[in-house]
C-alpha cells in the first residue's frame, strides 16, 4: 500500500489503480451490450476477444469470462507484478477488438449505443494513464 | 406501446416455434413465417457450422448478386467470429424465395446490400453458426432490432445444441464405437427394411459376411491395442471398397457384414473380391512391423437363393463364410445351396 501511494504522489498510477478503472469500463460495456445482443453472445465475444489478444497480452487470460459478466479478481490476484502502462494497453486493445467485433457484427448499431457513454470514458482513461 | 406488445407477442410465438422444431429446416422455416412480422428485410440466413448448410429465406425479387453478397457476407463474418476459414465451395446453400414485400416495393434487379446484422449462435462458449438479416436500404436495423434478434438467435442456438446432444445419442446407439462403422443392432434393423424392399419389389438384394483370417494371432502377439488399429484400418479400407448405397457394419469381433441393396449375385462377388484384394495387397502397421493379413468372405443373395428371410440371407452368408475358411481361407465364396452346417433356411 505504501507503494501505491508513493506512486500517485508522483503522478504515476498503480496496477491496482488502472485495474479498478477498466474493471468499471467493463462493467458499463458490458451492461450496456449485453442488453441488446444478450449474456450469452456477449461472454462468447469477450471470451473469443481474450483469445485473441492473451498471447500479446497474457494478464488478460487470468480474466473470467461468464453469462453472469466479467471479473478482474483473479487478474487482480495474479497482476501485481505487471506494469500499469502494460495492463492499460492490453485493456485498450481488448477494448478496441470487441468494439471491432461489434462493427463486425452489427455495424453500427452497438458501437453508437456504446460510444456516448463508454468511448469517452475510454479516451479519458487513455490521457490520463498514457505518459506525455 | 401497443406495438411494443404486438411485437413482443410475435416473439414469444417465434421463440415457440423454435424451440418445439425437430430440425434445422424446420427452425429455419418458423424463424423465416414470423420475422417478416418483426423486422423489415431483404433477406434471412441461418448458417450451421456442423453441416456447413446456408439456409437463405429471401425476398422473392432478390436478384442473384444480392444473395451472392449475402452469402459472402455471412461467411466473412463467421470466420471472424469462429476464427476459422470457411471453404465457400463447401457449403451447402439452400434458398427460399417468399413475398416479404408489397408489389410496389418489389427490390431492384442491382440492389446491393447496404446493412445487416449477424448474431453468432454461442451455447456455452462455443459457436454453432450464426444468423443474420441482410437489406437493400441502408441502415435498416436499430437497437430494438438487434435486442429481438438477440433473443431469436439464443433460442435457435439452444435448440441447435438440443439437436447436436440427441443426434449424438443417436450414433452412439447406431455406430461401434472403435471402427465408427454402424454396429449389429443398426445392421438388424436396415437388413429388415432393406429385406422387406426387396422382398415387395422383386429388387436383388445381397449380404456379404467377412472375417480376418488369423486375427486372434495377432491379438496374442502384438496385443489387443494393435489389434484394434488393425480392425479400425480393415473397417476403413471396407468403408472404401463398397458403393454410396452400401451398409458397412461391424457384425461382432472381428467379422463384419455389408448389406449391398440392389445388388445381384454377380456385383456383390467383384465387390468382395475386391475387397479382398485390397486387404492382401495391405501392409498392416503392427507394433514396429508391418504384416499382411488376409480376409474370407461368404456371399448369399436375394433372388438367386431363393431365401425367405432376412434370418435365412445371414444363415447363408454365414455358411458361404465357413466355406471359405474350410476352403483354405483368403477366398470369396457364394453360397452353394448346400448347408454344410446348422439347419437349412425354411
Amino acid at each position: 500500500m505504501p507503494r501505491v501511494v508513493k506512486e500517485e504522489k508522483r503522478g504515476k498510477w498503480s496496477s491496482d489503480l488502472v485495474l479498478d478503472l477498466y474493471s468499471n469500463l467493463l462493467t458499463e460495456i458490458w451492461e450496456l451490450v449485453s442488453a441488446l445482443i444478450g449474456e450469452a453472445i456477449l461472454a462468447f465475444l469477450v471470451a473469443s476477444a481474450v483469445r485473441k489478444l492473451g498471447e500479446k497480452y497474457p494478464f488478460l487470460n487470468s480474466l473470467t469470462v461468464s453469462e453472469d459478466g466479467i471479473s478482474l479478481d483473479e487478474m487482480k490476484e495474479n497482476c501485481r507484478t505487471v506494469a500499469p502502462l502494460e495492463i492499460h494497453r492490453g485493456f485498450q486493445s481488448l477494448i478496441n477488438h470487441l468494439s471491432h467485433l461489434f462493427s463486425v457484427l452489427a455495424e453500427g448499431v452497438i458501437n453508437k449505443e456504446l460510444f456516448p457513454k463508454v468511448f469517452q470514458k475510454v479516451k479519458e482513461a487513455e490521457r490520463i494513464i498514457s505518459p506525455k | 406501446m401497443r406495438l411494443i406488445f404486438k411485437n413482443l407477442n410475435v416473439l414469444r410465438s417465434t421463440i415457440n416455434a423454435i424451440s418445439t422444431s425437430l430440425e434445422i429446416k424446420e427452425i429455419v422455416e418458423s424463424a423465416g413465417n414470423n420475422l417478416p412480422n418483426l423486422f423489415d428485410f431483404s433477406s434471412f440466413g441461418v448458417f450451421w457450422k456442423e453441416e456447413l448448410l446456408l439456409f437463405l429465406c429471401q425476398e422473392e425479387s432478390c436478384p442473384p448478386s444480392f444473395t451472392q453478397e449475402v452469402v459472402n457476407n455471412m461467411i466473412k463474418v463467421f470466420s471472424i467470429l469462429g476464427e476459422e476459414s470457411v471453404d465457400a465451395d463447401r457449403i451447402v446453400l439452400q434458398i427460399e424465395k417468399r413475398k416479404l414485400r408489397p408489389k410496389q416495393m418489389i427490390m431492384d434487379p442491382k440492389a446491393a446490400l447496404k446493412s445487416y446484422l449477424t448474431l453468432p449462435l454461442a451455447v456455452e462458449g462455443e459457436i454453432l453458426g450464426c444468423i443474420s438479416l441482410h437489406s437493400d436500404q441502408p441502415n435498416a436495423f436499430d437497437a430494438q432490432d438487434l435486442q429481438f434478434f438477440s433473443v431469436i438467435g439464443y433460442q435457435m442456438a439452444a435448440t441447435l445444441r438440443h439437436f447436436q446432444r440427441l443426434s449424438s445419442v443417436k450414433n452412439m446407439a447406431i455406430y461401434d464405437t472403435l471402427t465408427g462403422l454402424h454396429n449389429r443392432r443398426y445392421f438388424e434393423e436396415r437388413l429388415e427394411v432393406e429385406a422387406q424392399k426387396c422382398l415387395y419389389s422383386n429388387t436383388p438384394l445381397s449380404l456379404v459376411m467377412v472375417d480376418i483370417d488369423f486375427f486372434k494371432k495377432v491379438n496374442d502377439t502384438f496385443g489387443h491395442t494393435e489389434g484394434d488399429q488393425v480392425l479400425c484400418k480393415i473397417s476403413s479400407l471396407l468403408k472404401a471398397s463398397v458403393r454410396k448405397k452400401d451398409i458397412v457394419a461391424r457384425y461382432g469381433g472381428e467379422e463384419f457384414i455389408l448389406i449391398l441393396p440392389e445388388a445381384r449375385l454377380e456385383e456383390s462377388f467383384v465387390i468382395a473380391e475386391r475387397i479382398r484384394r485390397l486387404v492382401e495387397n495391405t501392409l498392416f502397421e503392427v507394433g514396429k512391423t508391418q504384416v499382411n493379413l488376409t480376409l474370407s468372405l461368404g456371399i448369399s443373395s436375394f433372388p438367386s437363393h431363393r431365401v425367405k428371410s432376412k434370418e435365412g440371407l445371414i444363415e447363408m452368408a454365414d455358411q458361404a463364410l465357413y466355406d471359405a475358411k474350410r476352403g483354405g481361407r483368403n477366398r470369396v465364396c457364394i453360397f452353394t445351396g448346400k448347408f454344410t452346417r446348422g439347419a437349412a433356411p425354411t
